[in-house]
């Protein structure tokens, strides 16, 4: 399962849209999830209607919330949104089955025991999450109520049977020409990582679209660059030892 | 994050199962879970809780724990599912719905208020004892707090909302910030019974020291929270004082289980110098002042009709 958790507090203004963005992360089988975080002034009218607009077509879910809460809806969403994505292929198998998709359409019992096979699956399947978060130069006095969501999804992903791995982005990017950087590779725990953002420079524009064009990006190419790396090592000889 | 959702059932509606066609009459709104609203409901002048959840999913998937547990009936655990069924709400959408056991009582800070703080003792073990019966089957409850405790008559203890119930070893199902371990950095949000101690213990300072708890959350830095901090606080406070010792071991993970947990605080509960604390019964210090009343006006009388 994979999933892009945008957190931003303001419009888009650079490049593609990131409504058509999310579209295309949703086609690669990424939902995306999306937290306007409010704190004093808010994201206005505009903002929250894209940050509801971009969820919408990425497949996901979108809240508005003030940094206190920050932790509580980036853990509840992607936990929620877990259940969602298996849901929806479990409703694709019933569909064949039944020729009814929808699991409130089944009596109390037989509802009972879908739940039961979707809730084991949450629980167990392999869970990649992508963090792009906003770091324009409004977004400054979050940043650390940020870094805290980040540590507490960890936390949470880690109590799972599953395996679960997040990578962490932000944008813009410090030079000209980056929309997106990446801060952190996909990783399984956060032990003794008191920084993620160490020396930010923030501001300039606000290039949602194109970072989330960067983040699926990663998403597809991180997956070959995996294999090229272990092939490569393959022939440096580190993996020799299991070539019989 | 609650989902709050737009659905409310007055007083007297009258509620049919769209599968099994049970009919119950609503009373009033009990309360708010994470999943849903729980309302009071009569059946054949029965009393039940009624949850109903805006999610089928959610739902089903907190009824699937309960059923488990029902099927599990061991000494002590009464049944609590009755019914599972479908509504038709008045804006004529359809929502998913159980019925329960109706836990009568108060919240347990609205209980220790009015009854007097000498129930904790009772209450606290009552509520191990609760936690333990839930550990012996293999579950963790999850989300334990003050608003998940009810208490009735002598201290008798409910716990309410199995939103939280997670099997041993997966992941806490529903959890709140402060009574949660992983926010303490003091530990996994992997379900265990240690988990539920260290909840138990956060829960004992939220009744005492509820000011000095919310003032810890707000003046330290995420990663600097620890076991420490809570325990710091246990040291300082005269009301917990015969239990900090326990508490501090709750939160370092020291008891096994509530069970063994239980038995150290029944332990502690029976040692002297514990119970000793207040040496003067209340009601002897009243008729004490009574009596002194009594006599002033006897007095005062005495001296008037001497005049």
């Amino acid at each position: 399962m994979k999933q892009i958790l945008l957190v931003t507090d303001g419009c888009s203004n650079v490049g593609m849209s990131p409504v058509v963005a999310a579209a295309h992360a949703k086609s690669e089988g990424i939902a995306v999830n999306v937290v306007g975080v409010l704190d004093h002034g808010d994201v206005g009218e505009l903002g929250a209607s894209e940050i509801d607009e971009i969820a919408r077509a990425g497949g996901g879910l979108s809240r508005l919330v003030n940094t206190r809460q920050l932790s509580q809806t980036v853990q509840m969403m992607t936990r929620k949104t877990v259940v969602q994505t298996i849901q929806l292929a479990v409703q694709k198998e019933l569909k064949q089955v039944l020729g009814n998709g929808s699991i409130e359409a089944l009596p109390p019992e037989k509802r009972g025991e879908v739940v039961r096979v979707i809730d084991e699956l949450g629980e167990t399947s392999g869970l990649q999450v992508a963090l792009l978060i906003d770091a324009s130069a409004s977004m400054k006095p979050k940043l650390a109520a940020v870094e805290e969501a980040i540590h507490d999804l960890m936390l949470s992903l880690q109590a799972r049977q599953g395996k679960s791995q997040i990578a962490v982005f932000h944008f813009p990017g410090s030079r000209h020409g980056d929309d997106c950087v990446l801060d952190m590779a996909w990783t399984e725990h956060l032990n003794g990582m008191h920084s993620i953002f160490p020396k930010l420079q923030m501001g300039g524009t606000t290039p949602t679209g194109p970072a989330i064009m960067h983040v699926v990006d990663y998403y597809l190419r991180g997956q070959d660059g995996e294999t090229g790396r272990k092939s490569r090592y393959g022939t440096d000889g580190m993996m020799g030892d299991y070539v019989v | 994050m609650t989902t709050s959702f737009k659905l409310e059932l007055r007083r007297g509606t009258i509620v049919v199962g769209k599968w099994k066609g049970g009919r119950y009459r609503v009373e009033r709104l009990l309360g708010e879970g994470a999943n849903g609203k729980v309302y009071l409901v009569q059946k054949d002048r029965d009393w039940y809780a009624l949850k109903v959840g805006a999610d089928a999913v959610d739902l089903q998937s907190e009824i699937n724990v309960l059923g488990t547990l029902a099927k599990q009936k061991g000494p002590g655990i009464e049944p609590f599912l009755f019914d599972v069924d479908d509504l038709y709400a008045p804006n004529g959408k359809e929502y998913p719905f159980y019925i329960m056991r109706y836990v009568r009582g108060t919240t347990l800070d609205a209980y220790l208020k009015q009854q007097g703080a000498q129930w904790f003792p009772l209450v606290g073990l009552n509520l191990l004892g609760k936690l333990a019966r839930l550990h012996k089957s293999g579950w963790a409850f999850g989300d334990l707090k003050v608003e998940n405790v009810m208490v009735a008559d002598y201290g008798h203890v409910d716990l309410v909302d199995f939103g939280g119930v997670t099997a041993i070893g997966k992941s806490i199902r529903q959890f709140t910030e402060i009574y949660d371990r992983g926010y303490w950095n003091s530990g996994s949000r992997t379900a265990d019974p240690k988990y539920d101690l260290f909840s138990f213990a956060v829960l004992c300072i939220q009744l005492h020291e509820p000011k000095r708890l919310h003032a810890l959350t707000k003046e330290l830095l995420p990663q600097n929270r620890s076991t420490l901090d809570l325990s710091g606080l246990l040291t300082s406070s005269s009301d917990l004082k015969p239990v900090a010792g326990w508490l501090k071991q709750a939160l370092e993970g020291g008891f096994a289980d509530a069970a063994e947990g239980a038995e150290a605080w029944r332990l502690l509960m029976h040692r002297r110098d514990t119970r000793k604390s207040s040496a003067t019964p209340g009601w002897l210090k009243g008729l004490a002042a009574t009596t002194s009343v009594l006599l002033a006006i006897s007095i005062y009388w005495l001296l008037r009709n001497m005049m």
